[in-house]
């Protein structure tokens, strides 16, 4: 299953807006994709709530899993919102 | 029908009439009936069908929101929307309506589950159990069919019943629209009051539980002079009220009958308060406060909006004396980009002079360079500038360095300034005791009778068990009164008072005759006022002080009062 492991730019973390983008995003693919703390359980990228309750912060690091057809191309996508400070989301 | 009439406690000297609506922000539930009644399936598709009308309304606010306030505000409400489409709340939601329960009490029992974990989280994530609250009530209303009346947007003549009003819910009224508010809790200092007489609104607070009775839709008659509200008025009552009230305004400064001039200002909370204060006379400000230019929004003002404001203010009053106090923010009002802590009593905790000698100095620099460049503009010499809760010499003492450092940035940096006339709120007990070592280092007090009788009674504003204890007619108020006045005498600092006991015009002449210079209170009652100055003589009015001052009850107090005004 292709999985990556991507540092969280935005400075208030998987929080508020980037992570409402993030879940929009997520809810955008046929795969199924899941994040989560590095060392930590994967939750649901598709649920604002599980995504908001990781609490992560911006510098910290989060594992991205993706499965189905499309599985690259949602990684690529929420690597990049990942990868964006807040104001150019 | 016959009339039925509630009493609380009056807050302006304005009656109107109009239609009750009541304003219920958070929907209660009746206990579940049981589960064995209930249609699992019914249920299942009152859920989905609620959940669409909560999205076409939170879609419908996104977009109001946008236009009226601007797009990065509207943003939470895609958040909210996510919410509303969660996996786990779907899931929630249908296992508790598996359980039995119909379904606003599954979306209520599966939303409360999350908000206490989010609330259990630190920092901003905290945050979200509000947003989860907001969509939690939303769906409850579309589920039970009660509609939440949306305070800006009324139909004309209402006249909004509430448990309480918070500050954010006041400020969203329309004087033009709103006859008037009846709420029932809080008292007459409490932050509904204080609005309503800042926009010279009808209000009675403090009615007690007996206001539930009143349905909505009724006619209804609010009465703030005599603090009562009629349900079903009379034709009598009903014109009595429309009526209006009977004062003359006057632009001109007031002095008393032999002579000594007493100014009267206005307290300005927002900048839609600015015109009503110079309409109905008064003749400066008072109190500015300037909480209202960093709330609701996202970051806070920078120095040209504010420098920008405080201009505003000043071409109101030409030659009139702007008093502005500095940012005077704690734990009680929210404002999201300053990361306030929660405190267990924020009154008592790090809030006005003592965040802003503290977390908040940036922003008091910020401040204070908006304030002296203010100062060295046109108009500039009526600015003054005021700290709040100051409670030590030392606090003082440490602003005025800030100021001096400020100005010193401003020269060099080639920007024209001028150092305003500077004094403090004397509002803490500790204030009112260190008068006498405070006169050496201000040009002014004000004394803020609201936080100084919260304070020296311990006895919280806007609690109505307490009201009674809260009173500023409590006989240890007069006196912290009295001795910060006293201490000024033989100075050049003039001291005025900016709580809402200066806008009581049976008071005047008490106030008159403990030496206050001036009195700054809610634009409504400037009228009132300005004429009691006129008939108070110094003379008597000196000797009515010193029989309350006398006074050892508060029972004592009004005695001492009403056997002059009667």
């Amino acid at each position: 299953m292709p999985e990556r492991v991507v540092t969280i730019v935005p400075e208030d973390g998987l929080h508020a807006r980037p992570a409402s983008k993030f879940v929009e995003a997520a809810n955008e693919f046929d795969s199924e994709v899941k994040v989560g703390h590095v060392d930590g359980d994967l939750v649901n990228a598709a649920s604002m709530l599980a995504v908001t309750g990781l609490g992560a912060a911006a510098g910290e690091e989060v594992r991205l899993t993706a499965e189905g057809d499309d599985a690259e191309a949602a990684l690529d996508e929420l690597e990049r919102i990942l990868s964006t400070p807040e104001d150019e989301l | 029908m016959t009339e039925r009439r509630l009493s609380g406690v009056g807050v302006t000297p304005l009656s109107g009439v109009g239609t009750a609506v009541w304003y219920a922000p958070d929907a209660e539930l009746d206990a579940p009936p049981e589960p064995e009644t209930v249609d699992a399936d019914a249920e299942r598709e009152r859920f989905e069908s609620a959940r669409d009308g909560a999205r076409a309304e939170i879609r419908a606010e996104r977009e109001r929101t946008a236009e009226r306030v601007g797009e990065a505000e509207a943003e939470v409400f895609d958040a909210h929307v996510q919410f509303l489409d969660d996996p786990q709340i779907s899931d929630g939601v249908e296992s508790e309506i598996g359980d039995g329960l119909p379904a606003e009490h599954a979306v209520t029992r599966t939303f409360d589950r999350f908000v206490e974990q989010f609330e259990g989280m630190e920092g901003r994530m905290a945050e979200r159990a509000d947003d989860l609250r907001d969509v939690r009530d939303r769906l409850v209303r579309v589920l039970i069919g009660s509609d939440r009346v949306d305070l800006a947007d009324l139909p004309d003549g209402s006249v909004v019943l509430a448990e309480r009003l918070t500050p954010s819910d006041t400020a969203q009224l329309d004087p033009e629209r709103v006859a008037g508010f009846v709420t029932v809790t809080g008292g007459r200092t409490s932050h509904a009051a204080i609005f309503a007489r800042s926009l010279a609104l009808p209000a009675v607070v403090g009615v007690g539980e007996g206001l539930h009775d009143i349905e909505d839709g009724s006619e209804v008659v609010v009465d703030g002079t005599e603090g009562t509200v009629t349900v079903d008025p009379d034709a009598e009552t009903r014109d009595a009220a429309a009526g209006g009230e009977d004062v003359e305004i006057t632009a001109e400064s007031v002095e008393t009958a032999d002579g000594t001039p007493i100014e009267i200002a206005a307290n300005v909370g927002t900048r839609a308060d600015l015109a009503p204060a110079a309409e109905r006379g008064a003749d400066g400000i008072g109190l500015f406060r300037t909480e209202f230019l960093f709330l609701d929004r996202q970051s806070p003002p920078d120095e040209d909006e504010q420098y920008e404001a405080y201009l505003e203010a000043l071409e109101a009053f030409p030659g009139g004396r702007v008093v502005v106090r500095t940012l005077d923010i704690g734990g009680d009002k929210p404002i999201e980009y300053l990361d306030l802590p929660e405190e267990e009593n924020p009154f008592l905790g790090e809030r006005g002079i003592r965040r802003s000698l503290g977390p908040d100095a940036d922003l008091f620099e910020t401040q204070l360079r908006a304030l002296l460049r203010a100062a060295g503009s046109e108009n500039g010499g009526q600015l003054s500038v005021m700290l709040p809760l100051v409670s030590t010499v030392e606090e003082v003492r440490e602003a005025q360095e800030a100021l001096k450092s400020v100005a010193a940035d401003l020269e060099d940096d080639g920007e024209s300034y001028a150092i305003p006339e500077f004094g403090v709120m004397i509002e803490t007990p500790a204030a009112a005791f260190l008068a006498p070592d405070l006169v050496d280092d201000v040009d002014f007090f004000s004394i803020g009778t609201n936080d100084l009788a919260q304070y020296v009674m311990a006895a919280e504003r806007g609690n109505s068990r307490v009201a009674d204890l809260g009173d500023y007619h409590q006989p240890a108020v007069l006196r912290a009164i009295r001795a910060t006045v006293e201490a000024t005498e033989g100075t050049d600092v003039w001291v005025g008072m900016c709580g809402e006991m200066a806008g009581d015009p049976d008071l005047t002449e008490l106030l008159v005759g403990l030496g206050l210079d001036e009195l700054s209170m809610s634009a409504v009652t400037v009228p009132q006022v300005k004429h009691a100055v006129t008939e108070t003589t110094v003379a008597d009015a000196r000797a009515l002080a010193e029989r309350a001052l006398a006074a050892s009850t508060k029972a004592e107090v009004l005695g001492v009062l009403t056997e002059t005004t009667r």
